[in-house]
């Protein structure tokens, strides 16, 4: 059976830090590559994130989904190199056809935001055990259902993937071409998806009914099984994130 | 006093037309094996979520009569403190896995956790539901990288540390192989030895006649027989039902080997007894 | 219509140091035959190699003389269907009837044989009239039944089930039997992983045994199925009847119930 656990205990310096400082993390990251419209300024970020990954040797893991997300965004390129309003530029001509500067730019700034929202949320997801994470969260005020809400939309993307190699099989068996060039590819790619989201959906929905049955939403208050870990220095980490944040928003002000 | 009692219930599902449960009136006794049947429409899965309290409380819909458990109403009750007192495990042991515990060891404490026992108190819980189980040695591994029987027998652990009095099983063995099957019978015969109500949905009515007290037969949601294995697989009329009864009953008949009460053998031992006695 | 396979000293692992298929030889031509073995035997890595989803790590399999290396699965289509044991994997259209034409027209059919093959195969499965209903609206064993239908529509000559009982009720078993012995009267080859004995041993004309990647056994199920030493070894039960009948002092192996009953009407009779 396909497993559909994202985390593996690698014993890094990473996993020495707390769920919610990575959470936090995350969000400081995306915020600035938002904040500043900026080609170095984002790819700086990224590099930090991609950093952290390699640290938590857990960098290969990522890589199939940064693939599989630049070839939703290829249409996203493709679209804004020809066709955005401020291209002026001639960048590359192939055949009649003309890419410009300012569409490519735009694009590969909007490329490299999401391939940092993956990083980012990929050095939490992937370096954090979901339990210590609903738990961290809990115990912030969260309420459990919320927190495993937030745990299952991350929980979707190995199980989705896992659930589209198998449609994706069950396709090949009834004729659909899904080998061979990167075109055949692409276009078996997209008519799996829905299905794929569809199914994990359903199964969501399945282990709904199963946590109910085991008291998920009981009102009184809940105990934990482990102990709570030790992090390193969690106040100091994130209170060092809040204020890269604040200097990163006034330097964008100011500056 | 009965541990579980059903009166006139009926059920409908909000997007259905017709009834699913059609006025089920039974009672169970503390610490009887009852035995589900009926095909694959008979309603039931839907009769087990309305003894857990699934049905009303998360399926919303047209719902009539009672089910009593320990004479407290399910319908006014919080399901939390129906499902600490009746647990269900499902058919599918891989949508039953919580997706946020890491090893078989947490997966059990879920329920635990949630219900605010303390640690100690859960640790103590944890380990007796593994020994039962018999997955001591599974307790740190990953509950996906379990096989099905693996997997459906930790379910079971996860529900029997709660300590329910009365755990309902829907299909439990259905998505097994016959090895994980004769294990999941076998620890669930034990938990009825050792004083809790089980109450199962099964196919395999070779198994269920083996073990079960009582046999409730549904047919379209309505109650059709509710007796004792020989009693209800004796009937003349179940296959009508859409039942096909265990092998044993089948060959007996075949052969007019009824006991002197007027059932048929129910299992390989009643039959060959009868096979030596003959027709009486 | 050819339906044959060849499997030539086949091996197959996913991981390098965990071998999960070790040389396996076998050849099927018109006999349906059942695959039984516990879990993990390698049974359904078997039929997805069959199928060409899986390539060889060593030796060949051949689906009438076209070796699976040399071509896609999707290409082997329009010979060999397998019914996946969770329909859960394979269903992927929004309504029962697109579903089921989905591989007729992948393989060639026109959209008119694709509705007729389409009608037949839901006919056979007991789902007319369901035609527009979304699958995920409908119970998991007449999802089952779906998945088994969108396979029949294709009409492949080569049909493999795995696990085609699982979750049904007496009636779907029927139905299923009534599905297989119509495959093998139409002359094609049928194969199924079961782990149901008595479905195995009544209906299949060759029984597999399979233990740890290796075939155990293979042979007429009378000759299987009496070998209870061996079956215990793979962790298998005889059939209900063939046990019953040994213990009422049969000699013979028996394979369904009305062997079973007619021999023991006759020993009835002289017994009196």
């Amino acid at each position: 059976m396909e497993p559909i656990h994202s985390y593996t205990d690698k014993k890094s310096y990473i996993d020495q830090i707390d769920p919610i400082s990575k959470l936090l993390f995350a969000f400081v990251s995306i915020f600035i590559t938002y904040l500043f419209s900026s080609i170095p300024i984002t790819c700086f970020v990224l590099l930090i994130s991609i950093v952290l990954l390699m640290v938590g040797r857990v960098l290969r893991k990522i890589v199939p989904l940064l693939a599989i997300s630049f070839t939703l965004l290829l249409s996203i390129i493709i679209v804004q190199g020809l066709t955005h309003p401020t291209n002026e530029m001639p960048l590359l001509t192939l055949g009649t056809i003309v890419f410009y500067q300012e569409g490519l730019t735009f694009a590969l700034l909007i490329t490299l935001r999401v391939f940092n929202m993956l990083a980012a949320f990929g050095v939490l997801i992937l370096t954090t055990k979901p339990d210590d994470l609903m738990e961290s969260l809990m115990k912030q005020g969260m309420s459990p259902k919320i927190s495993y809400v937030f745990l299952s939309v991350f929980q979707l993307i190995p199980q989705m993937r896992a659930t589209l190699g198998k449609i994706t099989d069950a396709q090949r068996s009834r004729g659909m071409e899904t080998e061979g060039s990167l075109m055949i590819r692409i276009k078996a790619f997209f008519p799996l998806l829905g299905p794929a989201v569809l199914s994990s959906l359903n199964m969501t929905k399945e282990r709904a009914i199963a946590l109910e049955v085991r008291g998920f939403s009981s009102k009184g208050k809940k105990t934990f099984i482990s102990e709570e870990k030790s992090y390193f220095y969690p106040k100091f980490v994130r209170c060092g994130l809040i204020i890269l944040l604040i200097a990163a928003i006034v330097w964008r002000i100011v500056g | 006093m009965s541990k579980i009692r059903v009166e006139g219930l009926k059920y409908r599902y909000p997007d259905m037309d017709s009834l699913v449960l059609d006025d089920l009136s039974f009672e169970v006794e503390k610490g009887a094996f009852i035995g589900i049947v009926g095909e694959n429409t008979a309603g039931k899965s839907t009769l087990c979520y309305a003894l857990t309290g699934l049905v009303p409380h998360f399926f919303k819909g047209a719902y009539g009569g009672n089910v009593l458990i320990d004479n407290i109403d399910v319908k006014q009750s919080e399901i939390s403190d129906v499902t600490s007192k009746a647990g269900l495990v499902f058919d599918q042991p891989f949508s039953q896995m919580t997706g946020s515990k890491t090893t078989v060891y947490e997966e059990i404490a879920f329920g635990l956790e949630n219900s605010g026992v303390e640690r100690e108190e859960m640790r103590i819980r944890i380990d007796n539901s593994l020994r039962l189980m018999d997955i001591e040695h599974l307790q740190n591994k990953n509950p996906y990288d379990l096989s099905g029987g693996q997997m459906q027998r930790v379910a079971i652990a996860s529900v029997l540390a709660m300590k329910p009095d009365v755990i309902v099983l829907d299909e439990p063995t259905s998505q097994l192989d016959p090895q994980g099957s004769d294990e999941v019978f076998q620890v669930i015969a034990k938990l009825a030895e050792s004083g809790i109500t089980i109450i199962m949905a099964e196919h395999k009515l070779e198994k269920l006649a083996e073990y079960a007290s009582k046999i409730l037969l549904l047919h379209k949601g309505k109650q059709i027989a509710y007796g004792s294995p020989k009693e209800v697989f004796s009937r003349d009329d179940i296959l009508e039902y859409g039942i096909a009864p265990p092998v044993y009953v089948r060959i007996a008949k075949a052969l007019k080997l009824k006991n002197k009460a007027g059932f048929y053998p129910i299992t390989l031992d009643g039959l060959k007894q009868q096979w030596n006695v003959g027709d009486e | 219509m050819m339906a044959e396979i060849n499997v030539r000293e086949l091996h197959f692992s996913y991981y390098p140091d965990q071998e999960i298929l070790k040389g396996i030889n076998l050849h099927f031509k018109e006999k349906s035959a059942a695959i039984i073995g516990q879990n993990g035997a390698g049974k359904t890595t078997l039929v997805k190699l069959f199928k060409g989803l899986l390539k060889p790590v060593k030796g060949d399999v051949l689906i009438n003389a076209t070796n699976t290396k040399e071509i896609t699965a999707a290409k082997l289509a329009n010979q060999i269907g397998l019914v996946f044991q969770n329909p859960n994997d394979q269903i992927f259209k929004s309504n029962v009837i697109d579903e089921v034409k989905y591989g007729p027209l992948m393989i060639g059919f026109t959209e008119k044989e694709a509705s007729i093959q389409a009608d037949l195969a839901l006919e056979a499965v007991g789902l007319r009239g369901l035609e527009q209903v979304n699958p995920y609206d409908l119970s998991l064993y007449e999802r089952k039944m779906i998945s088994i239908a969108s396979i029949l529509a294709m009409d492949t000559p080569i049909v493999i089930f795995d696990e085609p009982t699982m979750g049904q009720d007496s009636q779907g078993k029927e139905r299923i039997k009534a599905i297989i012995n119509r495959l093998r009267q139409e002359g094609k080859l049928v194969l199924s992983i079961i782990h149901d004995m008595d479905f195995a041993a009544d209906v299949f004309e060759r029984a597999i045994v399979m233990k740890d990647g290796q075939i155990l056994l293979d042979g007429e199920p009378r000759e299987i199925f009496a070998e209870v030493e061996l079956l215990k070894e793979a962790y298998l039960e005889q059939p209900n009847v063939t046990r019953i009948g040994r213990e009422l002092g049969a000699e013979r192996v028996f394979l369904n119930e009305k062997e079973l009953i007619d021999w023991l009407k006759i020993q009835h009779a002289t017994l009196q």
